[in-house]
């Protein structure tokens, strides 16, 4: 698998990776806030992981990239934060399957923007469910049910849609130049 | 990102049972309870796996300070603020027929409302304290070598993360250069969410564009020492995976599903 | 630096011996990266002997560094380019050798030790090499005790790399490609990044490679260090063409005027040799060495009417030290000798700031004054709390409340848009400073941020770009911009709310000597139109060639606050605080023929008194 990834790519995926998180884990101290102050509106919080797959796919354009750059977040992170080992691999290996799984069914040729829409939305219907289990959603009101339904889907696609501006301005700024 | 560790710091020589172990294995052993707790609705389930937890790590992980801290204060305080977070929001149709426990003009706090709350504040805290049992026991770069060695994730991958744990202060300490020279040139100055936003964006590239520079620099520097030159390469350090694994993971997916079973938290 | 001048006999000797063959044969090369329509460099030819150092000499671009990469295979392998001509590395064709064999034959050595460090201890990371090419576990471990010995690392073989000093990390990555076995290191500016004594270190263990009979190949712009250990010289021109290859004698010192003027940089020895020349003086043999330099001085004649030209100018008393007692040690040098500028109210007036980091104190009770219109420099080790201090100054970091006056602000007190006014502060690394995606937002954001009317802004920046020679550049991204570029465009973002103080974090820190010398040639001439200029930086010689003042810091207290030359004059003290006096200081402090070059420490006061 890795063969076809150079040393190049895997690195500058990981420091994607490392870049996002550190970025993501000032965002991740609100999780505890947001979670008593309103928990429906979670999906945004966690729609944030969805961010190194989508810059690296942006930067790169090369298949597994995106993969690659979740489990290597998720090592790292694994490594700076042992104690959520499991949340980390878990994320990692879901997000960067959804994103990689959309971009490998259009075999890695058409990199629209609306693909990688199409892949945030995905991941927010997936994250949805799991999440309205552990959290036993059922018991909210319907209203909540309702919000907490579509922020969980609009979060990562909003996030996409930021991983998509990043992408953006690195390819001005000459980052990205070179693949 | 709350922990500043040396991660690749072998971990002390302890002879408790859970170093001993295969992080593979402390992983492998709790993940189907973990799986399980998340259709769960009842209290003593995840009561019984956190006890288990508790249990395990106490017997068999380094106690230290901050474990100390994290099992006796962070985890039942997160669960309890959860819990009772939670609880606030149930529909209150659902438990208008429990008992009353608070009234704050029209709104009422019932009984079965906070044990709703509960209920998930302790399913969190069982699934978080399950994951911890490999957590709090397991180094990053035993982390890597297992999985290299055990799960055939390719070398270059496990390698490439080894390298990488040295991006987290480096970066961590560019961002906060990055904060500290847009603020002098008066960046997005101005209070509110939308200035933190502004101000947020305004970092990204920077980081990005220094982070991505500095992994090319890391690159040229392991290829030119024949990094990936073959499929395999010598492991100085053997991570085994020995009988007592296997046994752990056998009895802590019995002992789930013997829990799972006597308990039975689905009967109506 | 110094110590260095003392040790060199072995290298100046030219070494007699058969002529075996060449470990590394390069002919014709010529490197297009991709996206680039001209090869840099375009044609590049010379040999390297088993067990000879080759020094590589060019000016900035000239494509030094890829003809290093190219060497080992890196490029066309890993970065991509198109390669012509020949490279052969002990009979093996780079074009076609993959990268993992070649890694056998060619070790690298890079410019910044961070990048270098993989693994989580010393001799995990030097074992790396060893363990990619698969050789057995004995092999390994035996590779890597002797590539740590050599550096003299091994007894700190079990510490995280992360916990050596610059210098120690680049031994470490010598050991690293040491123990891949091969007989040729390729070096590319393997000390731009380190302090003074962090430069020794890494010299001191490249002697010992050359001792034990390996060839190195040294890109290098601090030629002070490297002339010591080098037999042979090749340089390239601006296009990377070869336009000599020979021994030390025959490029150096024959052609050295030839050098000076392609833009090469040159030992400081040799530079104030040719000023010296220049001024009518004549040398025998054109020296290399401090050392050579203080003899060829002792041995030639002044010529008549010559003075040292005074273009730094400095007060009174020269005889200063800075280390009488450890109490008063701050104020022995005290700006007394300034009292030109200390009479009109100091523009920077610091009083017993003690400052915390975290937890820990970083400064103890630091006092002093800087008038309008100085030049200070600010120097010391690693950590001794120089960042610290001009940026309690500048407000980065807020100083307790009334131990700092800035332009009087209290930078406690005052916002910092407003204080930015006031003083304008540089960080190391100008991409950190961008805010904007064109060239002239960057610039006209500090204005617009005052509401200015839109042509004034307009005509602000636009003669702002035009002064920085940017004017051609204002649509561009402001990433997209040359190293040299883009430290011009944040100096003048800091410039440009009209501050009339400037503070600079090590602007020099990882550019070569040209980009170093031109951006401090546009600090002196701000600070001759009246600008008060403040800069942090370990490079002594610039300190010597434009600071009027120097501020030693030591270990969070300030140990030496003088005329830059008294500073020097005190070799001790220098020593005691990691630093090391200017190849220049060094070279003329023992001249005793010539009393006048006792407190010389400037290249331009060399060209001798206008007459
Ligand atoms: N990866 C790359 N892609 C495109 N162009 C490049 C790349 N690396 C270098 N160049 C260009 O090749 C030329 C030679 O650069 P190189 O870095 O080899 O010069 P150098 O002699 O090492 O300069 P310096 O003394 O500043 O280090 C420059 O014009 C540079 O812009
Ligand atoms: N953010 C921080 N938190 C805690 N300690 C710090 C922080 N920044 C610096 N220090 C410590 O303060 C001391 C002084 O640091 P400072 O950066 O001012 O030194 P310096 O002289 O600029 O060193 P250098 O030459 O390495 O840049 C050091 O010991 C450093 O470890
Ligand atoms: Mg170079
Ligand atoms: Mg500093």
């Amino acid at each position: 698998m890795a063969r076809t990834l150079s040393t190049r790519v895997l690195l500058v995926c990981a420091a994607i990776g490392v870049a996002t998180g550190i970025l993501g884990g000032i965002a991740g101290l609100l999780t505890p806030v947001v979670l008593v102050a309103a928990p429906f509106a979670y999906g945004l919080v966690l729609g944030s992981h969805v961010l190194p797959g989508i810059i690296a796919q942006q930067v790169f354009r090369l298949p597994l990239v995106a993969l690659t750059t979740h489990l290597l977040a998720a090592l790292v992170a694994t490594a700076a934060n042992p104690a959520w080992i499991g949340r980390f691999i878990g994320t990692a290996l879901l997000f960067g399957a959804i994103q990689e799984g959309i971009a490998a069914l259009t075999r890695y040729r058409a990199w629209g923007a609306w693909r990688f829409l199409l892949s945030g939305a995905i991941v927010g219907v997936v994250v949805a469910v799991v999440v309205f289990f552990v959290a036993d959603l059922a018991t909210l009101p319907p209203w909540a049910q309702i919000t907490y339904l579509a922020i969980s889907v609009l979060g990562p696609v909003a996030w996409t849609a930021a991983g998509l501006a990043v992408g953006e301005q690195l390819r001005r700024a000459g980052v990205a130049r070179r693949v | 990102m709350t922990a500043v560790v040396d991660p690749y710091a072998a971990a002390a020589p302890s002879r408790r049972l859970l170093v001993g172990l295969s992080p593979l294995a402390k992983l492998a052993g709790p993940v189907p309870a973990m799986l399980v707790l998340v259709f769960t609705r009842d209290i003593a389930t995840p009561l019984v796996f956190v006890g288990l937890a508790y249990l395990l790590l106490l017997v068999g992980a380094p106690l230290t300070r901050k474990v100390g801290l994290l099992l006796g204060l962070a985890l039942p305080a997160g669960a309890l603020v959860v819990g009772l977070g939670l609880s606030l929001w149930v529909d209150p149709m659902r438990v208008d027929g429990t008992a009353t426990l608070l009234t704050i003009g029209g709104w009422t706090l019932h009984l079965g409302a906070l044990e709703i709350g509960l209920a998930t504040g302790v399913r969190v805290a069982a699934i978080l304290a399950l994951g911890l049992i490999a957590g709090l026991t397991t180094t990053g770069a035993e982390l890597v070598r297992a999985s290299v060695q055990q799960l055939r994730v390719p070398y270059r991958i496990g390698y490439t993360a080894l390298a990488a744990f040295r991006f987290v202060p480096r970066f961590a300490y560019e961002l906060e250069v990055i904060r500290q020279a847009h603020r002098v040139r008066g960046a997005h100055g101005g209070r509110g969410p939308f200035a933190a936003i502004a101000r947020w964006w305004g970092y990204v590239v920077p980081l990005l564009a220094g982070a991505i520079r500095h992994a090319e620099r890391v690159a040229l520097a392991m290829d030119s020492r024949a990094f990936g030159a073959h499929p395999t390469r010598t492991e100085r350090t053997v991570v085994p995976w020995r009988r007592r694994d296997t046994v752990f993971v056998a009895v802590c997916w019995v002992a789930s599903a013997g829990i799972l079973v006597a308990l039975f938290p689905w009967t109506p | 630096m110094t110590t260095a001048a003392f040790g060199n006999a072995a290298a100046e000797a030219p070494r007699d011996r058969p002529t075996p063959p060449p470990l590394l044969r390069v002919r014709d090369l010529a490197v297009t990266h991709e996206g680039e329509d001209a090869a840099t460099p375009a044609s590049v030819t010379f040999e390297v002997a088993p067990g000879e150092v080759v020094l590589v000499l060019g000016p900035s671009g000239s494509g030094k560094s890829t003809l290093a990469l190219t060497l080992n295979g890196l490029i066309s392998h890993a970065v991509p380019a198109v390669v012509s001509g020949l490279i052969e590395v002990d009979g093996l064709d780079a074009a076609t050798t993959p990268v993992a064999t070649l890694a056998r034959h060619v070790g690298m050595v890079f410019q910044d030790p961070d990048a270098q460090l993989i693994t989580g201890t010393l001799r995990d990371d030097v074992a790396f090499g060893p363990e990619n090419l698969l050789l057995p576990v004995d092999e390994v471990l035996a590779r890597t005790e002797r590539a740590l010995r050599q550096v003299g690392l091994w007894e700190r073989r079990d510490e995280n790399p992360d916990r050596l000093s610059g210098g120690g990390k680049q031994r470490l990555a010598i050991a690293s490609a040491l123990a891949m076995g091969s007989d040729l290191l390729v070096l590319d500016e393997p000390t731009a990044n380190l302090d003074p004594a962090g430069i020794d270190d890494v010299y001191d263990a490249l002697r010992t490679v050359v001792a034990d009979g390996r060839s190195i190949l040294l890109v290098e712009h601090n030629l002070d260090a490297a002339v010591q250990l080098t037999d042979r010289v090749v340089v390239l021109d601006a296009d990377g063409r070869t336009v000599a290859v020979g021994g030390v004698d025959a490029v150096l010192r024959d052609r050295a005027e030839e050098l000076h003027d392609l833009g090469v940089w040159l030992p400081v020895s040799t530079m104030a040799a040719l000023s010296l020349q220049r001024a009518g003086w004549s040398f025998e043999r054109m020296p290399l060495t401090p050392l050579e330099l203080r003899e060829a001085l002792e041995a030639a004649a002044a010529p008549a009417g010559w003075a040292p030209r005074d273009s730094v100018p400095r007060a009174g008393g020269t005889g200063a030290s800075g280390v009488d007692g450890a109490e008063n040690a701050a104020f022995s040098l005290r700006s007394a000798q300034f009292p030109h500028e200390t009479t009109a109210a100091p523009v920077i007036d610091v009083r017993g700031l003690t400052l915390q980091r975290g937890r820990r104190p970083v400064l103890h009770d630091v006092a002093l004054q800087v008038g309008a219109g100085e030049f200070v420099a600010v120097v010391g080790a690693n950590g001794a709390g120089k960042t610290s201090l001009v940026q309690a100054i500048a407000g980065v970091i807020p100083p307790p409340r009334g131990t700092v006056s800035v332009g009087g602000a209290d930078p406690a007190r005052t916002a910092l848009r407003d204080l930015s006014r006031r003083i304008g502060f540089v960080f190391q690394n100008p991409e950190h400073q961008f805010i904007s995606h064109t060239v002239f937002d960057e610039l006209a954001h500090g204005l617009r941020g005052r509401g200015l009317p839109t042509d004034e802004v307009w005509a602000r920046t636009m003669a702002m770009l035009e002064r920085f020679g940017l004017a051609g550049k204002a649509d561009v991204h402001p990433f997209l911009l040359s190293g040299g570029q883009k430290r011009r465009l944040s100096v003048g973002t800091a410039l440009i709310g009209g501050a009339p103080i400037l503070a600079l974090d090590e602007p020099t820190f990882g550019q070569d000597r040209a980009r170093a010398d031109e951006l401090l040639r546009l600090l002196r001439e701000l600070n001759a139109a009246g600008t008060t200029v403040l800069v942090v930086t370990h490079d002594m010689q610039l300190v010597a060639e434009y600071a009027r003042r120097t501020i030693v810091v030591g270990d969070g207290r300030i140990v030496a606050d003088a005329a830059t030359a008294d500073v020097f004059a005190d070799e001790a003290l220098l020593r005691a605080q990691g630093l090391r006096l200017p190849p220049l200081r060094a070279a003329l402090s023992g001249v005793t023929r010539h009393p006048r070059f006792a407190t010389v420490t400037a290249l331009s006061e060399l060209a001798g008194a206008d007459a």
